[in-house]
């Protein structure tokens, strides 16, 4: 299952955000400033994973700068006071690892991958690019056209992308998910290094950092680097990050999206709950157990139902990302061959999801959703990268990696009534954004 | 939605890294009596199990104008048996949360396996029996194929795709290697059901095919499972992964396809070594130089880093049985294709002329040593891996040897490498992009 917001992104194509399983003990400190470290140790590989998240993201970006987040992040490896543009990375591999950074709405992170050894090292120069960035117009220069080129391959050269866009900014009035993280190309070409120096000033503060390690470390070393490194800095007022409540949708919205295409892509999109632990564990884990119902595994009934019986698509899924913040824009979509027909499609996905509302589901149906959920989470244990993020990314939404093992206790705890009110409360047409991109004339080979 | 600052290299498996030699596990290795190999890497910190079966019946053993066969009778094989239609399948499949896989590369079809270590057992009779008791249930076959005939169109809005495609048949032409692996819109549409039967029949044998395995299982356990499931399956393929001549060289062809995009992708494309060609390591290394290295990589350096001119710029090439493609990639708006292909051409001619310092050789091969415990610490990685090992029959201390391998490529290697695989006219040139500026270029070159 993945978000609508991860959705068009070109991520590590093998690996999609999931959970963990029987998650090894987490040690954690925290630093008067307001840094925080939180270490898993794991001794079965010399290999450390660390990552230096930040509170910030996308959604933190003032009306007309969107992207800066996102721009600010490759203005990272530009250059310090003590490495010049591009040495960071070039530092990392010498020392046989690999370094890289991503942006959401939520967030942004910072990750090496290295021999376990040189962990203490990165810590440091992490927190001394932190603290000294140069930030020069004329890296600016360069990098915001590579950041056009980067929109330009990921979104305005893909017609799929692109309706997703135009979808997400259709179905919300308030909350920043309306953005893409990417920024629009309107913003990206106004935006200047006074925006980024600014961003940094008042972004960039050790009370938004949390410091992430899994591997082959030792707790007590890491604390001690952390605490001479990003423990020493300076304390800095932490800005309140922009989280505003959506208004309900008062009845469904649809928008056709024509461009260079050769067949139709039809999706909706709902906003629907993320998780907050002790106040809606139920319902949360109840939303993830019905999309994977839906289309998980290779009983999904969106593929049994649209594809398989109906054929009223050549494939089609759904997805729910519980890990955000405010909201989640929960999505289904089926991508349609040339003799399908989008009312025919649009028509059987919400008689199924009707159906879904109607009758519970079958016991043995709903152990095998839970038991696909549970072991994917064991799966991803198996890599270094998905335990951190998933660490990082608790940490930083606002749920707490503390709280990491009682998500799957809610997923154990849900029944098929409760699956069953997911289509009566939230997955429904009056709450929907439909959106459907036609291949425009004259583009199909 | 996530925005990477770089993309990962395409093809991360058609490389591999240095480790040091006392990070590797070793390979374990045994042979059943029909010939299948299992090559084993025990790793017991997380309860789950991953394997792959390969055998040699990937696209290159597609009929003749039916590219596409291999992919097709992968599906159908993971999709049903003889004793369990699709509903039945998912069901048993889901149950116990195993995650059953088919695919189809160039060379190879492989069956792939994720279970938690306690449902093993039902894991590898799901296997089996995908393996060897096919249902080609004709109604399945029909959507199956209608479906992938659609997933081919709707692949053309990608520049990517059509890029591969026309460096593929430029490369190849008429050779096994000379089509994409799930075919095309146009051979799609010719295959029949008793086409994926004979490609079964003659090629998914145990003799040279090879089980990899990596997880929280040893080889007694292992062989105990898998014996008596596969004891039935006995015979070699029609034709070996080795019998392939090597493909003629074509240079200083060009290929425009035009679409309605906003930048234009340009590959650079020409032959390079094969899986077991004496020069590969040195042009492993002279290729991390290039492009294979990600920010350290020349092409980066000068096309990104210096210019602005894309997002990334990559190459990479594809070692198999015989020489497979070589190829540079790059997307950057349209008006600017041509200013960009110029600086890969120049980089490709600086190399050439053996612009290589003994400092550049030295930083790549530190990278490449340390960076290679990463590259397998997952057990996807090390089946991924080992499946390359056992299917290409390299030798088993391959893993081990690989550091010393890389430290001894020598600058005077590089160099040699570099005069056989980096001549700027050697290359051609595929382009895909919107017309109006596909023109101008052409005609700045005249």
């Amino acid at each position: 299952m993945i978000s609508l917001r991860w959705l068009f992104a070109v991520l590590l194509l093998t690996l999609i955000p999931t959970l963990q399983a029987n998650a090894a003990e987490l040690q954690q400190a925290d630093f008067k400033n307001g840094v925080k470290l939180i270490v898993e140790e794991d001794h079965s590989a010399p290999v450390a994973m660390i990552q230096i998240w930040l509170k910030v993201g996308g959604r933190d970006e003032l009306p007309g700068k969107t992207g800066l987040a996102h721009v600010f992040e490759h203005m990272m490896f530009k250059g310090s006071k003590a490495l010049a543009p591009g040495e960071y990375s070039k530092k990392i591999s010498a020392m046989g690892g690999n370094d890289n950074a991503f942006t959401s709405h939520d967030f942004t992170a910072y990750f090496e991958t290295v021999p376990a050894r040189e962990s203490y090292n990165v810590i440091e120069m992490e927190a001394e690019r932190f603290a000294n960035l140069k930030l020069r117009d004329e890296d600016f220069q360069k990098e915001i056209r590579v950041i056009m080129e980067e929109r330009r391959m990921r979104t305005e050269d893909d017609p799929n992308s692109h309706m997703f866009e135009e979808l997400s900014a259709a179905a919300l009035r308030l909350h920043p998910y309306r953005n893409p993280v990417i920024g629009w190309m309107q913003d990206l070409k106004r935006l200047t290094i006074e925006d980024v120096r600014a961003f940094y000033k008042k972004h960039y503060v050790p009370a938004n950092v949390t410091v992430v390690v899994v591997g082959d470390v030792d707790f007590k070393a890491v604390k001690k680097r952390v605490a001479r490194t990003f423990g020493r800095m300076k304390m800095q007022p932490q800005p309140e990050r922009f989280n505003p409540t959506e208004p309900e949708p008062f009845g469904p919205k649809r928008i056709d999206v024509t461009l260079p295409a050769q067949l139709p892509l039809f999706a909706i999109t709902i906003p629907v709950p993320v998780w907050q632990p002790g106040e809606n564990d139920r319902e949360a884990a109840a939303i993830a157990i019905a999309t994977s119902l839906l289309a998980g595994g290779r009983s999904a009934k969106m593929t049994r139902e649209l594809v398989d019986l109906e054929k009223v698509s050549f494939s089609a899924a759904a997805g729910y990302d519980p890990f955000g913040m405010g909201l989640d824009l929960w999505y289904a979509y089926g991508v349609l061959g040339p003799k399908n027909s989008p009312e025919k499609f649009e028509a059987s996905l919400w008689k199924l999801m009707q159906k879904m509302g109607d009758k519970p589901v079958a016991e043995n149906e709903l152990a095998a959703a839970k038991k696909g959920i549970i072991a994917s989470e064991v799966f991803a244990r198996d890599s270094l990268y998905l335990r951190a993020k998933h660490i990082g990314t608790l940490e930083t939404v606002g749920i707490g990696a503390a709280h990491q093992d009682e998500w799957l206790d809610a997923i154990r705890g849900v029944t098929a009534a409760d699956v069953q009110e997911v289509f009566r409360k939230w997955i429904k047409p009056e709450r929907s954004t439909t959106g459907l991109l036609i291949p425009a004339k004259g583009t199909k080979s | 939605m996530s925005l990477f600052k770089r993309l990962t290299p395409l093809l991360i498996t058609a490389l591999l890294w240095a480790i040091p030699a006392h990070a590797v596990p070793p390979i374990q290795e045994q042979k059943l009596d029909n010939g299948l190999r299992i090559l084993l890497m025990e790793a017991h910190n997380v309860p789950m199990v991953s394997m792959q079966l390969s055998m040699a019946g990937g696209s290159r053993f597609d009929p003749a104008n039916k590219g596409g066969t291999a992919m097709l009778l992968a599906a159908m094989l993971g999709d049903h048996t003889a004793r369990h239609d699709h509903e039945a399948l998912a069901e048993l499949l889901d149950a116990e949360a195993i995650q059953l896989g088919a695919g189809a590369d160039r060379e190879g079809l492989n069956l792939s396996l994720t279970v938690l270590k306690e449902v093993l057992p039902s894991g590898i009779h799901a296997l089996a029996e995908a393996l060897l008791e096919p249902g080609w249930n004709k109604a399945r076959f029909k959507l199956i194929k209608e479906n992938a005939i659609s997933a081919a169109q709707k692949a053309q809005e990608e520049p990517g795709t059509r890029a591969a495609q026309a460096s593929v048949e430029l490369l190849f032409g008429d050779h096994p290697y000379g089509h994409p692996a799930g075919g095309t819109l146009a051979t799609l549409k010719k295959i029949k059901l008793a086409d994926l039967q004979r490609l079964y029949q003659t090629q998914l044998k145990p003799e040279g095919a090879v089980l990899a395995v990596s997880g929280d299982i040893t080889m007694r356990e292992l062989v105990d499972l898998l014996k008596p499931s596969l004891t039935s399956w006995r015979g070699a393929p029609k034709t070996g992964l080795f019998d392939i001549e090597n493909a003629k060289e074509v240079h200083g062809q060009t290929r425009t396809i035009e679409m309605p995009t906003t930048q234009t992708l340009a590959q650079l494309v020409r032959l390079g070594p094969a899986r077991q060609g004496a020069d590969f390591f040195p042009v492993f290394v002279l290729n991390h130089l290039l492009g294979g290295g990600g920010f350290g990589s020349r092409l980066m350096e000068e096309v990104r880093e210096k210019r602005g001119l894309v997002y990334g710029v990559y190459s990479y090439f594809i070692p198999l049985a015989a020489e497979g493609p070589f190829i540079i990639t790059l997307q950057t708006r349209a008006n600017q294709a041509a200013e960009a292909e110029a600086v890969v051409r120049n980089v490709l001619k600086e190399m050439f002329d053996g612009k290589v310092t003994k400092k550049q050789l030295k930083e790549t091969k530190a990278n490449l040593v340390g960076s290679f415990a990463q590259r397998m610490d997952s057990n996807r990685e090390r089946v991924g891996l080992m499946g390359m090992i056992g299917f290409y029959q390299m030798p088993l201390d391959y893993l081990q040897v690989w550091t010393k391998k890389v430290e001894s490529v020598t600058l005077a290697d590089v160099q040699d490498a570099a005069k056989m695989y980096m001549n700027p006219e050697m290359w051609n040139l595929v382009q895909v992009g919107p017309s109006s500026i596909i023109e101008e270029s052409k005609a700045g070159d005249k």
